[in-house]
């Protein structure tokens, strides 16, 4: 046996204290073996890969232009806001649904599950087992499909950067890692399977289509019903879409995909449409300055447009770590969900 | 010490009472055979030990520990062959056992234990492509891992053929000879009234007898002496004698056979009540009550009752 693999056995041998580790080993072991995963994987990576191959088989930004240089400089947030946003906000949910919706329910149907709660694994063991378990399934094809797209990237003519890539790589994984734990634990809510993809189809379609309306209907009923205005109904509204994922996750990369000398501003100013108030927002809620802006309109010309345009600071609880940690509570709330379905029920 | 405590343990589901106040102690180095029919509430005890489920109100406590509080710490000493239980299609026999063995950190060989069962030579076969039996080895195999203090299966003997059953009742008494508790759950009492020291008669959600296999059998007290006589003819006054003895019950008559219900221990009063009539007795073989008797006697006293 060569030394690297008496350290893995020496890891493999420490990690086994934990409770979790082995019921995950089961699960990433049972899952791998799976083809519609297989072929889940490479639906995936290829479509992760398409578009900067596509770039680069195309040779997308050549020459020394000066079009071509603002491409090949500003190639990449291109690529990333225009393809891979929409790309992880649509598809990555449903491909953590297929990885996660029947962990538990599946278990309980077919009666593994009263074998794997026989030998010493609490229940909490069993629910964090499967989430990082079924967080591996969906992360290692992920992480290969992001590395893949940045050696795509390296190779053809637009510019890599490893810091901007580097964290958008985290936070999609994150957000990957937040779908699976909120599918498992809807999983372990319900005794068969296709219930289980049913709720999770509903929880996905909420989240990524209606949320936001939601958000925003309550805002206007708060103002209507309750004569609650300006600031106060702005920073409900603005919380209530935050504390979604996918908006959250949206609204991370968008500011770090920003150009401009605000982005955590004009990220977070971005999540409105027409129908809000943005001065009230810009000033009441985002500690924003609002004024004139100076835009370049056709033939030359320039006009003034009132616009938020200056950052005094956006304060702590809409800044991008606090967003960050909107994104990541949605673990918790999916563990205390699954503490009070699963692991208080008779099985 | 004892291996199973069930001190008034209570189990409602909606409005159906599955277990209705039972009080159960079972001593260390026992097999105890827990007994009685379909739906009688034996797999929701057994699912109560493993706080599969949890009870409406009464305790239980395994090897000294509270099934509610200390669940990890049981599972840690016990080996189980669950109700209703499926395998890992996808995985190999080799890997359950490998799952099981560092789930309980313990350091037994695969391979050594699924030859104990009879499933070795299909350990690299993934176990989707088992036969029933072959994944009920499977299981009983994870459940010797780490040779466990007790032993809870759930109607072992199910679904094996008559030499599975046979192996499981040698499994049994080699694992109940190294030390371990034995409890295990069943409706076919004929499969295994031959393990068992103690057994426990559950209907309806109540214990409603408990005692040796001997002692539930004196309790009975009858057995059944068929008789053949070399002559059928006149025996009208011979029979009128043996029902005249006090630990005959009833006598029956058929051509040369002659059934004599009688206490267990009446049998040479009654062959000499023959002989003492002058009737030659040709043959006469016993037929003692089995599991399966006593049972349906307690079940249907229990009928009588409600």
């Amino acid at each position: 046996m060569s030394a690297e693999s008496g350290a893995l056995a020496d890891i493999d041998e420490r990690l086994r204290e934990f409770g979790w580790y082995t019921v995950s080993k089961k699960e990433f072991r049972d899952a791998i073996r799976s083809r519609g995963l297989w072929l889940l994987s490479l639906i995936f990576a290829t479509a992760f890969i398409a578009p900067v191959a596509i770039a680069l088989y195309t040779d997308f930004a050549a020459g020394g232009g000066i079009t071509a240089q603002a491409l090949q400089e500003q190639g990449m947030q291109l690529l990333l806001r225009g393809i891979y946003l929409n790309m992880v906000t649509l598809l990555l949910p449903i491909v953590a649904i297929f990885v996660g919706y029947a962990a538990i329910s599946k278990e309980r149907t077919s009666g593994s599950l009263k074998i794997l709660l026989s030998l010493p694994h609490s229940r909490r063991d069993v629910i964090v087992g499967k989430v990082l378990g079924r967080c591996a399934v969906l992360g290692v094809p992920l992480i290969i499909a992001l590395s893949l797209t940045a050696v795509f990237i390296t190779a053809s003519n637009i510019t890599f950067k490893p810091e901007l890539f580097g964290l958008f790589s985290l936070f999609t994984v994150m957000f990957a890692l937040v779908f699976v734990a909120i599918t498992v634990s809807i999983s372990g809510v319900f005794e068969k399977s296709s219930w289980s993809g049913v709720a999770n189809f509903i929880v996905y379609s909420y989240m990524t289509f209606l949320w936001n309306a939601g958000a925003n209907g309550i805002g206007s009923a708060l103002q209507d019903y309750l004569g609650v205005t300006g600031a106060l109904r702005w920073h409900t509204v603005i919380l209530l879409k935050l504390v979604n994922p996918n908006q959250a996750y949206k609204t991370l990369v968008d500011s770090l995909l920003s150009s401009g000398e605000t982005p955590v501003l004009s990220a977070r100013l971005g999540m409105f449409g027409r129908g809000a108030n943005q001065e009230v927002i810009c000033t009441g809620v985002l500690n924003g300055v609002w004024g004139n802006e100076t835009v370049q309109v056709l033939g030359g010309q320039t006009a003034q447009i009132p616009a938020c345009v200056e950052s005094n600071g956006v304060p702590f609880v809409y800044s991008d770590p606090a967003v960050f940690v909107f994104m990541t509570v949605w673990v918790g709330i999916a563990a205390a969900l699954s503490y009070y379905t699963f692991s208080l029920a008779d099985l | 010490m004892t291996a199973i405590e069930l001190d008034g343990l209570r189990k409602e589901f909606d409005d159906v009472v599955a277990l209705d106040g039972v009080d159960l102690t079972v001593d260390d180095g026992e097999v105890f055979g827990f007994l009685g029919p379909n739906g009688a509430g034996k797999s929701t005890t057994i699912n109560i030990l493993l706080d599969f489920v949890r009870p409406t109100a009464g305790t239980a406590t395994v090897l000294g520990h509270d099934v509610r509080e200390e669940s990890e710490a049981i599972r840690e000493r016990i080996g189980v062959l669950p109700e209703g239980y499926g395998v890992y299609e996808r995985l190999t026999g080799r890997q359950h056992m490998k799952f099981v063995i560092e789930s309980k950190d313990a350091d037994d060989d695969p391979e050594e234990l699924l030859e104990r069962v009879g499933v070795a030579d299909a350990i690299d076969r993934r176990a989707g492509g088992y036969s029933k039996g072959m994944k009920q080895r499977l299981v009983l195999a994870m459940a010797l891992v780490d040779q466990p203090d007790l032993l809870i299966l759930d109607e072992p003997t199910t679904g094996l053929d008559p030499n599975g059953a046979r192996k499981m009742r040698e499994l049994i008494r080699e694992e109940n000879e190294r030390g371990a508790t034995i409890f295990f759950s069943s409706h076919i009492l004929s499969q295994v009234d031959a393990v068992c020291d103690t057994v426990g008669i559950l209907q309806d959600g109540k214990l409603i007898a408990k005692d040796s296999v001997e002692g539930l059998r004196e309790a009975q007290g009858e057995m059944n002496l068929v008789v053949t006589v070399g002559d059928a003819a006149n025996l009208d006054g011979t029979l009128d004698a043996v029902r005249g003895l006090a630990e005959v019950s009833s006598v029956a008559h058929s051509g040369d056979r002659i059934t004599v219900s009688c206490d267990s221990g009446a049998k040479m009063d009654v062959l000499n009540a023959f002989e003492d009539d002058g009737v030659a007795v040709d043959d006469f073989e016993t037929e003692e009550a089995s599991l399966e008797d006593l049972f349906s006697s307690y079940t249907e006293r229990e009928d009588v009752e409600v």
